[in-house]
């Protein structure tokens, strides 16, 4: 892949300076300069584009610190897609002065071990310790109508690793005929986009394509909404995809899954930007709460397609970590403003980086799941 | 100049991660919502008045140009570095000090952004009404240098009509506090107002008091369409004969229309020429009976459709094609420029027709959004920076629309300012005496001229 800098540049001379991309950007608001912000990032592209501006280190850690979020796109009047145009600034740079120095040691697992953990790909299942009977069931079958796909945060951090154990109980309880592709399973590319390296991506898409095929499948299902959205946008594949929340709606729906009371818990969803904004999902995630008998769901004040990030996207917690956890907190100080005792998400990556800041914050707010909820409220 | 030494006594004074001289810098403060960029040679971000009064105190000593910038969102080029200097950003003078319920006021710094001051009082049952469609970026520092309007002005004035009270930084690097809390105060000069406007050319400011009204009720919203323009405008004198102030009196005109249909933005009988969005405020029962009264103006006037709204889902369906005009707008072409010019009332129905003969004689696509009920037209100028035969015809249509505008009795604008935008206009509207005790002023306040030199004076 090669940015197509004809298309990028209608996307600048589109921006009118108007500014109002500055009151949805978290980062902007936060780092204050308007360098940081989505209207001023434009502005360097375009100054760059024209040869008058150097393409330095400085500029890659300006362009590292955005969470590609896409809350700027929503509310631009122009109709200027400033995440196409910040991934390509990200890819330029990349191929110019290299890889931002944060983001190699997973963008280099990628390529030799197709995950970001610098792990064995083999290691892939150690989430499934305690579930041995139904993990060999699912891992080791030759056909199936459905794999669950479960990227490599889910797989290989432990704090999310409730999210696996969750959905394939979720499956099995159903009644689905599903698969997993264990040490199969690659990195789906995600992040290669995110570090401005997109021509591994082929290899990583060709293999994860192939053994869904292997499988007999005709759907994949994914907790990860980032990589739900990698496929959906870059796979180019006929296979019918969803997320699970949207599976589970369906799953309700069918009176497949039935689900006991949760009573008296107030909780608020915190809507993730792949699966929200950029994936078009905020129902079916909010229906799957408001079947648990007992719950009652409050809105933050910032949700749907102008909801806030959790700080955890861009790569960001890679770049400046410190600035992911600051953001987080704000949102965190959103979801305690709806008085819910607990937040709830459907994305790994959203839990990971909203429970650990409440965690070091020592803030009393529970972070989980929406699988976590459901898996807790089958009958 | 700025020459290293002043430079190293800048750095010393805000820290250096606040005074930044970067390419990157530089030029991401080259430009605000206007269209031509000037890069400054440095940007600095200071945190207190102590500071501001001790950097002005160097700039007037070496001379260097400061050009105080808020949000950088306005559209008339007054937050930018025409003859070169240091930008002055408040990003970190944005607390809001103090809102006081007793004396419905609230202190702020000059960062503050507008809609997080409205977001504040409106939880102690209190408004702020100057409602900029920049609002939500834009700040009240900059709001009070360009005496910011918006829709509500209509009932509610400018911000202007708010301004209580000011401490300004000097170019020379005194500090002075002007007016205060109380409402009524006529000691000596009107400075407040008169800082307020002055776009940025008289002193810096860094505290701010406004008055804070009560939060109206209930209020009522009406969308009405007509197949006549001159219908539309009829209603709008009847409405304002009648002696209902509405809060929002919102015209928009047949292009405008039909670029919001081909957007997708909202929905209109094919034959509509224009569109008013009508709103009142107040008690919940004259709400209603104002809101039906507009409702039988509209109606008795010709409209084709009337549509009455008194709860919030409802209204926000009401506001739907109003919010997108500017987007579906926007979109059409690379760059769209905003024109504020501004006639009586009276005058508005003859000020469209003007500027749709305008558009026809010069080849260009312009459409009209206007706060009808003040008499303040917007202009939308849909067009291309970088095709210079068509940015030739624009500077012909704009001459000939502000003769037009003042030969009514208007004004070169209404709420965006002069800037540089419109600084060529000037002597138009202004006499040669009028122009000359504008510069004394400025000379006592600025006698160095180094406080945003070529803007409009």
């Amino acid at each position: 892949m090669s940015v197509d800098w004809a298309r990028i540049e209608r996307e600048f001379y589109q921006c009118n300076k108007c500014g109002l991309c500055l009151a949805a950007c978290p980062v902007g608001k936060e780092l204050l300069l308007e360098k940081y912000t989505p209207r001023g990032k434009i502005q360097l592209a375009r100054f760059c584009r024209n040869g008058n501006l150097e393409i330095t280190e400085r500029l890659r850690e300006i362009f590292a610190e955005c969470l590609l979020c896409g809350a700027c796109s929503v509310v631009c009047p122009s109709g200027v897609s400033l995440t196409d145009l910040f991934i390509a600034m990200r890819e330029m740079l990349t191929s110019s002065i290299g890889l931002h120095a944060n983001m190699k040691p997973a963008i280099e697992s990628v390529k030799e071990n197709y995950n970001i953990s610098n792990e064995d790909n083999d290691e892939r299942d150690e989430w499934a310790e305690d579930l041995e009977d139904l993990y060999s069931k699912v891992s080791h079958k030759e056909r199936a109508e459905v794999v669950y796909f479960i990227g490599c945060v889910a797989s290989f951090f432990p704090m999310v690793q409730s999210i696996p154990r969750n959905v394939i109980r979720i499956l099995d309880s159903a009644g689905v005929d599903f698969a997993v592709l264990g040490g199969r399973e690659w990195c789906c590319g995600f992040p290669l986009l995110g570090a401005g390296a997109p021509e591994d991506m082929k290899v990583v898409k060709e293999h994860n394509l192939e053994m869904v095929r292997s499988l007999g499948a005709k759907s994949v299902v994914f907790s990860c909404p980032s990589c739900y959205r990698t496929w959906r946008e870059y796979y180019g594949t006929d296979f019918s995809l969803s997320h699970v929340t949207e599976f589970i709606a369906e799953l309700l729906d069918k009176g497949r899954l039935r689900l006991g009371s949760m009573d008296g818990h107030t909780v608020t969803y915190h809507d993730p930007c792949d699966l929200g904004r950029h994936g078009g999902v905020f129902d079916a995630p909010r229906k799957v709460i408001q079947s648990i008998p007992g719950i009652s769901l409050k809105e933050m004040e910032s949700n749907r397609a102008l909801s806030t990030c959790c700080g955890g996207g861009g790569n960001l917690e890679m770049t400046d970590p410190e600035l992911s956890r600051r953001l987080a907190i704000k949102r965190i100080e959103q979801a305690l403003a709806t008085g819910a005792d607990t937040l709830v998400t459907a994305c790994q990556q959203c839990v990971r980086t909203l429970k650990g800041a409440a965690r070091r914050g020592k803030i009393d707010l529970n972070v989980v799941d929406i699988t976590d909820l459901v898996a807790r409220a089958i009958k | 100049m700025l020459d290293g030494e002043a430079k190293a006594k800048l750095r010393h004074i805000v820290g250096p991660e606040w005074f930044l001289d970067s390419p990157e810098d530089t030029a991401t403060y080259s430009y605000d919502a206007f269209l031509p960029e000037f890069m400054p040679d440095a940007v600095i971000v200071p945190a207190n008045s102590q500071e501001i009064s001790q950097i002005m105190s160097i700039a007037n000593e070496k001379r260097f140009n400061i050009i105080p910038r808020g949000a950088g969102t306005n559209i008339s080029g007054t937050s930018v570095a025409r003859q070169g200097g240091v930008i002055m950003a408040f990003h970190r003078m944005n607390r809001i000090l103090e809102i006081d319920v007793e004396d419905m006021c609230a202190v702020v710094q000059p960062g503050v952004v507008n809609a997080d001051l409205q977001k504040e009082a409106a939880k102690k049952g209190l408004m702020y009404p100057p409602d900029p469609a920049s609002m939500f970026v834009s700040t009240i520092g900059g709001n009070v240098a360009l005496n910011a309007g918006g829709p509500r002005g209509a009932k509610y004035g400018v911000t202007r009509d708010y301004l209580l009270g000011l401490e300004v930084v000097l170019p020379t690097g005194d500090i002075i506090r002007t007016g205060g809390k109380t409402l009524k105060n006529v000691t000596g000069y009107d400075l407040t107002r008169l800082f307020c406007g002055s776009e940025g050319t008289l002193g810096i400011i860094t505290e701010i008091i406004v008055r804070l009204i009560p939060q109206p009720p209930a209020k009522a919203t009406l969308q009405a369409v007509f197949s006549d323009l001159d219908d539309a405008a009829k209603t709008v004198s009847a409405i304002v004969a009648s002696g209902i102030v509405p809060t929002t009196l919102e015209l928009i005109d047949r292009v405008v229309l039909d670029v919001i249909r081909d957007y997708g933005g909202a929905e209109f009988a094919s034959e509509a020429e224009a569109l008013l969005l009508i709103e009142v405020d107040g008690e919940i029962s004259a709400v209603e009976s104002q809101g039906k009264r507009i409702k039988g103006f509209c109606k008795q006037r010709g409209a084709i459709e009337v549509d009455m709204a008194t709860d919030p889902e409802e209204a926000d369906k009401l506001w739907q094609a109003r919010r997108t005009a500017f987007g579906a707008v926007a979109s059409l072409r690379p760059n769209c420029i905003v024109e504020d010019a501004t006639v009586p009332i009276k005058n508005l129905p003859a000020m469209i027709r003007k500027i749709v003969e305008l558009a026809e004689k010069y080849e260009l696509k312009i459409g009209v959004l206007a706060h009808a009920g003040d008499g303040n037209l917007h202009p939308l100028i849909m067009t291309d920076l970088r095709d210079k035969d068509e940015m030739k015809r624009v500077d012909r249509a704009l001459d000939e629309m502000y003769e037009a505008a003042l030969s009514m009795g208007g004004t070169l604008s209404g709420e965006h300012g002069i800037g540089i935008a419109k600084d060529r206009f000037i002597t138009k509207e202004l006499s040669p005496k009028a122009i000359e005790v504008m510069r004394g002023i400025k000379r006592v306040f600025d006698p160095n001229n180094i406080l945003n030199p070529g803007s409009f004076l």
